[in-house]
């Protein structure tokens, strides 16, 4: 197993003896060191360094593609990938590849789908998926109510949740707050506590009580990011009618977010800049959390609190997220394609790319942090 | 020899099972289906009731097409391990379209995604099925079934766990919709569409004519163009017959075809006719007395290219069926074609239209040159003593030009990639002004098809600006678009592939005024996914 994949790294890196040394020394050499993690099909947890934007390690994924959802563990070590058409989770050891973790959530009599929705506890110690859980009856299915799973870490290969409660339906990406409780973004972005199943409305989305010429905001988050700033965006797109004629070509339209602090679990809500190009995802600068940067055909650069737009870059192919160093200088852009796009976040300006050897489709973009 | 004495000994048996159905037990054919319905479902379906009147879990609470209940077992092959043959499996489809299929009134509002005619944008849906169904498919897909409201229920569980990102998509995210869908539309759908209606116990009920015999049919195959021809329908078993058809195009070229063609639920005419070596497709709806069927014909291979087809049943009485062209201006002369059956007498095209030559004439085709010396006006064509509703158009000027299809769908493909492209293919129809010489208004005639040259342009500013009119196809001379190649295109802007938005323009040249019609056309991505019915 670890052969294989040693060999795979070294394919990517095009020369044995760059891998095998970058393998052996990179882990342990430096102080927080940060790693870019995606999943590329067709089924590989790529480990890029971001020192050197180069592949450091690629490791073998079980299962079909699913979503290349990933959780990280907050000591940056382990990466937790929804896999298998959604229903697994792996956890994968970066520096070696290993598997810590295995829970397959479907059983005979039960497929249970998780959309993006996978968080680890602020001490490591759990895991938490979000569970739709579709019974299979002979001859026709059910659709059961979705619930929060916890999962312990240190059950390993084989886990069985340990505790569940009740969530709405709709979910998808879920985050865990300093408090322990996670952030469910669904039709409007709640909390849960994993140990009582008690929730609280974080952020009024669909039901928001806005006025009546706002149209109901549409509020999707597909992937998990924000460990830059120790935040959680959920996007929106709204718009302000000038009448009840509900004149969409005469709207005001917007972008806006629920943005949770992880910190302290909570959160404003605000729009943020006039609707004028799709953005697929946002990030903040983990330096400043006024300037905003946004991935889709365009990476584009926003002031939120002069509501402006401050820089486009025109894009050579959709990319559909993106993240950021910890220093903020540096914007990595990914998913969609094979290619990870490397700019300056001054100028938006292309500095390096990064060839992977699939497509990222739509694959989280993370950067785990390892302090040692 | 062993052959010949198996075939024997089957036809007897038929016979005496056919035999015994007179004495009030199951028809063969239904005893089979149920039998294989018993060998091959009920791993998963669980059966009910007496066993000359079962019930079948689920199977037994819908009503479908043919082409619904092939969908039905197509999916229980790929996605749930039915293993069954080819004979057994359109044993089924056989019987549940006759026990549970849609009577005529209740499949006549989508008989354009049985006749696989969908570059059409539905219209009349209701705004809910619109929002929660017919955003993924076609509104007329779930017109065409019937279901207890359990069912209906069912059927939504079942999108949600087949397709469990379903309630995430832009248009469902944004409101409770599995909750919606469950509770609200299923329920409202079982009013619309519900198991038991009187339409469905009235044709159970009714005497289904044969359409055995000889029929006389109209039809166009693009690139080729309008025929006439005898179609014979020779029996060959229960609802199945042996077709050959023969005839000729307008313009007198000969167009033979063999095949066959099935019946189900008592009017659905299902063909399959290879026409100069290629395969086509008949999908007709037979009149309750079995005297006409309307549909259409299309490339097998190629469901969106075909055209229009009509059947009329030779009865022995004198008929004219059509008049080609079905326009003639006023001060010019052409030459038409009449065709229909047991054609005797004299010939008149109305008031002020002169027949100056007989070029050809059969009993079911008269080929005559004919001069429009007065007044505009609809004239019937009458030959002798024959029933006629058949109109020829004269008419001043073409004041308006429509094309057809209004809003079509291509598809980029072919370059190496796994999708055929799909075409679309046009025709222009001439309309004049009518009494009030306003062109676009409720009195405008339809003259009928007319040849045209066919352009192509940017849909607008946006798509200019891409070059659409550049990437995304050509039109031939014929009518017929073809979409560009697929793949990333480097010329484009962010490598785009050879999508576009156009407009298909048909200029008719109406003796020396060019006259224009457009029509929308849409060059999407490759459809990776094959429907029986969208």
């Amino acid at each position: 197993m670890k052969l294989t994949q040693m060999f795979k790294s070294t394919a990517l890196a095009g020369s044995l003896g760059a891998a095998a040394l970058m393998s052996a020394v990179a882990p342990a050499a430096q102080a927080a060191q940060e790693y870019l993690l995606t999943v590329t099909r067709p089924g590989h947890l790529q480990v890029i360094d971001m020192a050197t934007n180069k592949v450091e390690r690629t490791c073998d994924v079980p299962g079909n593609f699913g979503s290349g959802s990933i959780a990280l563990a907050p000591n940056g070590k382990t990466a937790y990938v929804l896999s298998n058409g959604m229903e697994d989770v792996y956890g994968f050891d970066i520096r070696s590849c290993d598997i810590t973790f295995h829970a397959a959530q479907s059983t005979p009599t039960l497929k249970v789908k998780s959309f993006q929705s996978v968080a680890v506890s602020p001490d490591g110690t759990e895991l938490y998926t979000i569970q739709n859980p579709f019974g299979l009856k002979r001859d026709r299915f059910t659709v059961e109510q979705p619930r929060l799973a916890v999962f312990n870490v240190a059950d390993g290969v084989g886990a069985k949740p340990v505790r569940t409660f009740p969530v709405d339906r709709r979910i998808t990406k879920i985050a865990t707050t300093a408090q322990g409780e996670v952030i469910l973004g669904g039709a409007d972005v709640k909390a849960i506590n994993p140990d009582t199943g008690e929730v609280r409305m974080v952020t009024p989305l669909q039901n928001w009580e806005k006025g009546p010429l706002w149209l109901p905001p549409d509020a999707f988050a597909m992937h998990n990011q924000g460990e830059q700033s120790n935040e959680y965006i959920m996007p929106y797109v709204t718009a302000k009618f000038d009448s009840e004629e509900w004149n969409f070509e005469t709207a005001e339209w917007w972008w806006g977010m629920s943005r949770v602090d992880l910190e302290t679990g909570e959160a404003e809500r605000m729009e943020i800049v006039p609707f004028q190009f799709i953005v697929f995802n946002f990030i903040s600068d983990p330096r400043d959390p006024n300037i905003l940067y946004g991935a889709f055909n365009t990476l584009s650069k926003h002031d939120i609190s002069k509501q402006e737009t401050i820089a486009v870059k025109e894009m050579p192919h959709t990319y559909y997220d993106l993240n950021i160093s910890a220093d903020g200088k540096t914007i990595y852009v990914g998913g969609t394609s094979s290619d990870i796009s490397v700019h300056d976040s001054e100028t938006l300006e292309k500095i390096g790319s990064i060839q992977l050897s699939g497509d990222m489709s739509t694959s989280d973009l993370r950067v785990a942090t390892i302090r040692d | 020899m062993a052959l010949n004495n198996n075939r024997t000994k089957g036809a007897l048996l038929g016979a005496s099972i056919l035999a015994l159905a007179g004495l009030g037990s199951l028809p063969a054919l239904a005893a089979d289906a149920q039998e294989i319905i018993r060998d091959r479902c009920l791993a998963c379906h669980t059966e009910s009731g007496d066993a000359d009147n079962p019930s079948f879990s689920r199977i037994s609470d819908l009503r479908k097409t043919p082409e619904g209940w092939q969908m039905t077992l197509n999916r229980m092959q790929h996605l749930r391990d039915l293993e069954i043959s080819t004979e057994e499996k359109r044993t089924v489809i056989k019987y549940l379209s006759d026990h549970q299929g849609l009577a005529p009134e209740e499949s006549a509002p989508f008989r354009y995604l049985l006749e696989q005619d969908t570059n059409r944008v539905e219209v009349g849906i209701d705004e809910n099925v619109m929002q929660m169904c017919a955003r993924c498919h076609s509104a007329a897909r779930i017109g065409l079934q019937r279901r207890t409201e359990d069912e209906w229920q069912t059927l939504v569980d079942f999108h949600m766990a087949q397709f469990p990102g379903i309630e995430l998509h832009a248009g469902s995210r944004d409101r409770p919709w599995y909750h919606l869908a469950h509770d609200e539309t299923a329920v409202k759908l079982a009013e619309m569409y519900p198991l038991v209606t009187p339409e469905w116990n009235d044709w159970k009920k009714a005497d289904k004519a044969s359409l055995m015999g000889r029929w006389r049919v109209l039809g166009y195959i693009p690139a080729k163009g309008e025929f006439s021809a005898w179609m014979t329908a020779a029996k060959t078993g229960e609802d199945r017959y042996s077709l050959e058809l023969e005839g000729n195009y307008a313009d007198g070229a000969v167009i033979e075809g063999k095949g066959n063609a099935t019946v189900f639920t008592g009017y659905e005419w299902r063909g399959t006719i290879t026409i100069d070596s290629v395969k086509m497709r008949q999908v007709m709806a037979a009149d309750k007395n079995g005297q006409m069927m309307d549909g259409r014909m299309f490339l097998a291979a190629e469901d969106e290219i075909g055209g229009e087809l009509r059947a009329v049943k030779d009865t022995g009485d004198a008929q004219v069926v059509a008049v080609m062209p079905t326009y003639l201006k006023a001060g010019e002369s052409a030459e038409l074609v009449i065709v229909g059956q047991n054609l005797d007498g004299d010939i008149d095209l109305g008031d002020g239209v002169s027949v100056d030559k007989i070029i050809a004439r059969s009993k079911d085709r008269i080929v005559v040159a004919a001069t429009a010396a007065g007044d505009t006006g609809v004239n019937t064509v009458k030959v002798g003593s024959a029933d006629s509703d058949v109109a020829l158009n004269v008419y001043e000027q073409v004041a308006r030009v429509d094309v057809t299809p209004v809003n079509a769908i291509s598809r980029i493909g072919g370059n190496g990639g796994e999708m055929e492209k799909i075409r679309a293919t046009y025709r222009a129809i001439g309309y004049s002004a009518g009494a009030d010489g306003e062109p676009g208004t409720e009195d405008d005639v339809r003259l009928g098809y007319m040849p045209a040259s066919w352009s192509i342009e940017p849909a607008d500013e946006i798509a200019e600006h891409d070059k659409d009119h550049l990437y995304a196809g050509e039109i031939t001379p014929a009518g017929m678009f073809i979409p560009g190649d697929a793949g990333p295109n480097p010329e484009r802007k962010m490598s785009a592939n050879n999508v576009g938005r156009l407009n298909v323009v048909a200029t008719v040249d109406d003796g020396g005024n060019a006259v224009e019609g457009r029509g929308s056309m849409l060059v999407s991505v490759p459809d990776f996914v094959e429907r029986v019915l969208d």
